[in-house]
């Protein structure tokens, strides 16, 4: 049997926003069933490097390989874009993305939310989709909120629902932009909770966050940006229960 | 028909409500409802790339939209009428084409009048809903794999359309009343049966005040078809009350 192609591979992006450089040449290597948390103070460029991972962002220099497919640039007028809006087209629809403000589309129900791209982007046939939907949406917990519309639910359930619309897609790679970061105290633990089974069974996932329980238990690696560079990386329990940067000792400081 | 002597004695010595005004305000119900009604749906139909035009970066797309719509916008209704009535007679050549049976007539020129206007303001209507799209919902559509053509019809359009329903409710009694202007270039419309009616007797109360009784139950029809199709359609935006 032929290797499986590493499922997520960026190399050396680098981004500017106007005259600040945000990242100075990041790479990441995602294997299969890998949990990378990336985390950092806010501004050290860890949502933008995620979101250049599915192109939100495009990044001005470095490789993007997904599943073995290298993406490929042009530069235009603009700037750098992608030579193929097909193949970027291709290559999001294997990566789910969860918002940190959920962007659920607000004028479907969580059911209709879920099957949407899956149906008409994947071309799944609808009543096949509709039965996934359903057994996702009892995984974390929302059977009867099926019907309900984004602005009907609470914050952890659209969050849950954002997390139930992801793996609608079966994707290789999830990517969490600061999941938990919008919501009510009492609602991270059950998003959390979904996400930790998740990377129980072995999902391949890259994650920004801010909650470090999540990152010490769950992660294979945590990455410390630090103002568009990696400060510190490993296994959480070098980066975090034994950090050598005295940037990242006091970031993990407790703060009061 | 027993119930119905109290209204035929009140009717029994008025002069001015005869059977044959009555048939006249019939007709004119017909057509202003015909030409209100064919210059909505060409207006819409028409509206709906142009506000996806106008909502372009491109500017030579967004451009000359903007300049359509901003000098049908920008000048009297009345005065668009009263160019397309008058006119296209003095293009050279256009009563030997086959249009010109359609643009001698009074209705036809109306209707591509209220069209232009009624579509340059539904394009900005629209134009304004498509630009309020949540950023996030768009970036979600991005980020599962959507094509620009995909996003448009999937969850821009229909989350547009629901976001300007009420100002549309309000563009739609704005042409009901705008095209009792029709009249002025002698099409026998709701408003001109009763100039038409008042010519005739000289009775101004009467002949406008059952006009505008007819406008008001038409306008009453418009309020609640809306007010239903925004029960139905906008729901998603209420959050449930109670837990």
């Amino acid at each position: 049997m032929a290797d499986t192609p590493i499922p997520l591979e960026v190399r050396n992006i680098k981004k500017r926003f106007g005259d600040t450089e945000v990242l100075k040449g990041l790479s990441l290597e995602a294997r299969k069933g890998d949990v990378i948390t990336l985390i950092g103070a806010s501004g050290s460029g860890k949502s933008t490097f995620l979101r250049c991972m599915n192109l939100l962002e495009q990044p001005d220099e470095g490789d993007l390989i997904v599943h073995g497919e290298e993406i490929r640039f042009k530069q235009t007028r603009h700037g750098r874009e992608p030579a193929d809006w097909k193949q970027v087209v291709r290559m999001r629809a294997r990566l789910s993305m969860v918002f940190q403000s959920f962007n659920l589309w607000s004028h479907m129900t969580l059911l209709e939310n879920i099957i949407e791209a899956p149906v008409h982007v994947l071309g799944k046939p609808k009543k096949e989709a509709i039965e996934h939907a359903r057994a996702l949406l009892e995984r974390v917990g929302l059977t009867a909120r099926a019907d309900a519309y984004p602005a009907q639910m609470s914050g952890g359930q659209q969050q849950r629902g954002a997390i139930a619309r992801a793996l609608a897609m079966d994707p290789e790679v999830m990517l969490f932009d600061e999941p938990t970061s919008a919501l009510d105290p009492e609602l991270v633990g059950d998003v959390l909770k979904v996400m930790r089974d998740l990377a129980d069974e072995g999902r391949t996932m890259v994650v920004v966050t801010h909650e470090m329980g999540f990152a010490r238990d769950v992660s294979s690696q945590v990455i410390y940006l630090h103002q568009g560079l990696v400060e510190e990386a490993g296994p959480p329990q070098e980066v975090l229960v034994n950090p050598t940067s005295p940037r990242l000792k006091q970031f993990l400081a407790p703060k009061y | 028909m027993e119930n119905l002597a109290w209204l035929n004695e009140l009717l029994a010595d008025n002069r001015i409500f005869t059977p044959q005004t009555i048939a006249y305000y019939w007709d004119g119900l017909v057509v202003t409802t015909q030409l209100v009604f064919l210059s909505l749906v060409a207006g819409l139909v028409l509206a709906i790339p142009l506000a996806i035009g106008r909502s372009s970066n491109r500017r030579w797309i967004s451009l000359p939209i903007y300049v359509y719509t901003y000098v049908f916008r920008g000048t009297p209704l009345l005065i668009q009428l009263y160019i397309i009535y008058y006119g296209v007679v003095f293009f050279d050549g256009i009563q030997q084409t086959f249009l010109w049976p359609i643009l001698r007539e009074a209705f036809y020129p109306a209707l591509i009048a209220f069209t232009l206007n009624t579509a340059a303001y539904t394009t900005e209507i629209f134009r304004g809903a498509i630009k309020a799209t949540p950023r996030g919902e768009i970036e979600a559509a991005k980020a599962y794999g959507m094509s620009q053509g995909l996003m448009m019809r999937r969850i821009v359009l229909p989350s547009a359309f629901r976001r300007a329903l009420p100002a549309y409710g309000n563009e739609v009694i704005f042409m009901l009343h705008a095209s009792a202007i029709a009249s002025v270039v002698t099409l026998m419309d709701l408003t001109g049966a009763a100039r038409f009616v008042y010519a005739r007797f000289y009775a101004p109360f009467e002949a406008f005040l059952f006009a505008a009784a007819i406008y008001l139950c038409l306008t009453f029809a418009i309020l609640y078809f809306f007010r239903y199709l925004e029960k139905r359609l906008l729901a998603h935006l209420k959050p449930q009350g109670g837990n």
